[in-house]
């Protein structure tokens, strides 16, 4: 980045942050407990001043590629994270959190920095489809990281432990909370994503116009919302999948869900690259940018977009 | 300094002496004026508690007359507490001080009360008048010392009352807040009642009471503004509770895993209910925490978890001591230093008139000088003042790190010709 800042500052800053977490496993310490916050602090600021140098950069940005995806749903997982230290500043949330927020980093490595917008359909369902799915996987890893502190807690309890003198985690009342609205929320949008995502398709132009119902991203994606509707419905209508330890299997089974659709639209996605099957010898202008503007900051990507 | 305390504590007196030696607040107030007429030049502060009744004074000839002081007001022979008191005297005062209001000299170590009763007993001795300058200082600094242990050591923040724990440390990991929560007692035995004042202190829970006796059980949910239930309800109540308290003096369990499937499972649909079983013996089969969403803690449980906090705490006590022996030491240098102020008074005095009569003849005799070489000659004295006198200030506050240098300071009065 021209900024100065690439994604190694904020990974180094989260990594620091989740260093400090883990040594708090073993003792406590106000300084430790300062430069943790510190860390994840400056860990956001740089991760938003990325995002901020890409859209000037980039006006598609932050939602022009998948990499650029990957890093916003990670810099909303950081923003969730540094609320809930600042709330619960003696808990040790981190250690569940900053490995998901490096992982979504991690991955976007991998991804491509291909332009998503692939067809002509209008600009803003592309872009209220990319918010959608983005917010709904959030809510799937909220949900996930929730129900499994939820799980750790319940077991602690259950086994009668002492409770944790430093690995703190919220109350499984709090936990449980967040765990079906997490799964409420995630339903919502995982199905706004991929119905924007079908009538972005159909309002677009020329040979694009359809759904490609087999395509293996639509079908992973319908599948995890047919989970997500499926839990919600059995939450609502089985008062006892309603609290405790169900519901936090319910949120589990949904991170297999996403892991499937991350890893087809990450390595088989063949729905976003039409900008590429357009015109594959010439790359388009935001293309061009985009390996501009991360050419050192990223490794060698498949630019060229799966097959 | 001349400082005393005269006492008697937990640690080495019977129940039966410090009962005859406790002082209510009316009483404190009234054997402080009284102490105070008959040593007039005296600074007193009385400390009572169910633990301790010590007595700090400043200036009080001897530590007989401090002993009969307090025997007096209670008419309590001495040779009824002959082994049983404690005298001590100037820097183990301030120590021992400092460790009573840090809570290391209390029954349960880190036991947070302990700081409001010495801060009391202060405020006491102000309303009488019974305190003076060493006092005021030595009991703000034991507050501060106090403050330091709680601050920077966590030897307060370990539990080790099983209703504190029960409450504080594992009710919390269920429940975010304890607020409009069903909480049913079973029983209304002491335990119930120790642990239903940690509940009111943690939330605003809907308290109900289950007991065999009635009167009992109405005469404990009034006290806690809760509400009573006949024992026949008590499959009803479980079944909406929340957290259950149950300390009833049955001989068999009266909730067994069988009844609790049947009766109260289907009704809850694994809702989270989290039992404190505080009975000996047990009133809930070990088996129904084995049921989804219940977790249940019999005494031994909570007993262990007591345990570990106390440990917790003991290793936490060599902080507070270091913190104990810094303030000690910083209390002690001060009071030091402030027995040489009236030398170093005098040294200044004795260096100032002879500078001042010496510029004055200057000044006359050079009666033209322009004012900034008025000022520059000023200034150049009391610079000269200032380095020769810095030398033995610099010894004075020295020696003064460990105690009164009486030899010093006689060596100075009598080379600088300084008055007493």
């Amino acid at each position: 980045m021209g900024s100065g800042i690439n994604m190694l500052c904020f990974s180094a800053c989260y990594a620091i942050a989740l260093a400090l977490e883990v040594s708090g496993l073993w003792a406590r310490m106000r300084a430790a407990r300062i430069a943790l916050l510190v860390s994840a602090i400056a860990g956001l600021a740089a991760h938003s001043w990325y995002l901020v140098h890409r859209v000037t950069e980039m006006p598609e940005a932050p939602l022009a590629s998948q990499q650029d995806w990957y890093i916003l749903a990670a810099w909303v997982l950081a923003i969730l994270y540094l609320i809930l230290k600042l709330y619960y500043s003696r808990s040790s949330m981190g250690l569940f959190f900053l490995p998901a927020v490096l992982a979504l980093i991690g991955i976007s490595r991998f991804a491509t920095q291909t332009p998503l917008t692939s067809f002509q359909a209008p600009r803003v369902w592309g872009q209220v489809h990319g918010v959608l799915l983005m917010v709904g996987t959030v809510a799937v890893l909220v949900g996930f990281l929730a129900g499994l502190m939820y799980l750790i807690q319940s077991y602690r309890l259950k086994h009668k432990m002492p409770p944790g003198r430093y690995l703190k985690l919220p109350s499984l009342e709090w936990l449980e909370k967040a765990n079906s609205q997490s799964l409420g929320i995630a339903t919502l949008f995982v199905g706004g994503g991929f119905f924007t995502g079908v009538l972005s398709r159909l309002a677009s132009q020329g040979e694009q116009n359809f759904v490609p119902w087999t395509d293996p991203v639509v079908v992973s994606l319908a599948a995890m919302f047919v989970w997500l509707v499926v839990a919600e419905v059995f939450r609502l209508i089985y008062p006892a999948a309603r609290q405790g330890q169900k519901v936090a299997y319910l949120t589990i089974a949904a991170i297999l869900f996403l892991t499937l659709v991350l890893s087809v639209v990450t390595w088989r996605d063949s729905l976003h690259m039409g900008a590429e099957i357009d015109n594959p010898d010439e790359p388009t202008q935001s293309q061009k940018t985009a390996v501009s503007t991360s050419a050192h900051t990223s490794p060698p990507t498949n630019n060229g977009g799966p097959a | 300094m001349n400082l005393q305390m005269v006492g008697c504590t937990h640690r080495d007196a019977g129940i039966d002496i410090r009962q005859q030696l406790a002082f209510d607040s009316s009483q404190t107030l009234d054997a402080l004026s009284q102490w105070q007429s008959r040593f007039p030049d005296a600074e007193l502060v009385l400390l009572s508690t169910c633990n301790r009744v010590e007595l700090y004074a400043v200036g009080i000839p001897s530590t007989d007359e401090l002993i009969h002081a307090l025997l007096d007001y209670h008419q309590v022979p001495a040779d009824q507490v002959e082994g049983q008191l404690q005298t001590l005297s100037d820097s183990e005062v301030v120590s021992y001080l400092y460790r009573v209001a840090s809570s290391l000299e209390s029954m349960v170590v880190g036991e947070p009360q302990i700081l409001a009763q010495v801060k009391q007993a202060y405020q006491s001795a102000q309303e009488v008048g019974s305190t003076g300058p060493l006092l005021h200082d030595l009991f703000q600094s034991a507050l501060r010392t106090a403050k330091r242990v709680t601050g920077e050591t966590s030897l307060h923040k370990h539990r080790v009352s099983i209703p504190s724990v029960a409450i504080s440390d594992l009710a919390s990991c269920v429940f975010e807040t304890f607020d409009n929560k069903h909480a049913l007692v079973i029983g209304a035995g002491e335990m119930a009642d120790e642990t239903l004042r940690y509940l009111r202190d943690a939330g605003d829970a809907h308290i109900h009471v289950i007991n065999r006796d009635k009167q009992r059980g109405q005469q404990l949910a009034e006290k806690w503004n809760g509400q009573y239930h006949p024992w026949e309800d008590l499959w009803e109540q479980l079944t909406a509770a929340d957290l259950t308290i149950s300390t009833t003096a049955a001989t068999e369990p009266i909730v067994t895993a069988a009844d609790f499937e049947y009766k109260v499972a289907p009704g809850r649909y694994q809702r989270p209910l989290f039992i404190l079983d505080l009975a000996v013996p047990r009133d809930f089969d070990s088996d129904v925490g084995n049921s989804l969403g219940v977790y249940l803690y019999s005494l031994d449980d909570l007993a262990l978890a007591c345990d570990q906090n106390r440990a917790a705490r003991a290793a936490e006590l060599p902080s507070a001591e270091k913190i104990v022996d810094q303030e000690t030491e910083r209390f002690l240098a001060e009071m030091h230093h402030r027995a040489t102020a009236p030398v170093i008074t005098g040294l200044r005095q004795g260096f100032e008139r002879p500078k001042n009569a010496e510029l004055e003849r200057l000044f006359k005799k050079l009666p033209n000088l322009d004012d900034p070489s008025r000022k520059e000659i000023e200034q150049f004295a009391d610079r000269l003042v200032n380095k020769m006198l810095h030398p033995p200030l610099e010894s004075l506050r020295d020696a003064s790190q460990n105690g009164t240098p009486h030899g010093l300071l006689d060596a100075l009065r009598r080379l600088f010709k300084l008055e007493n």
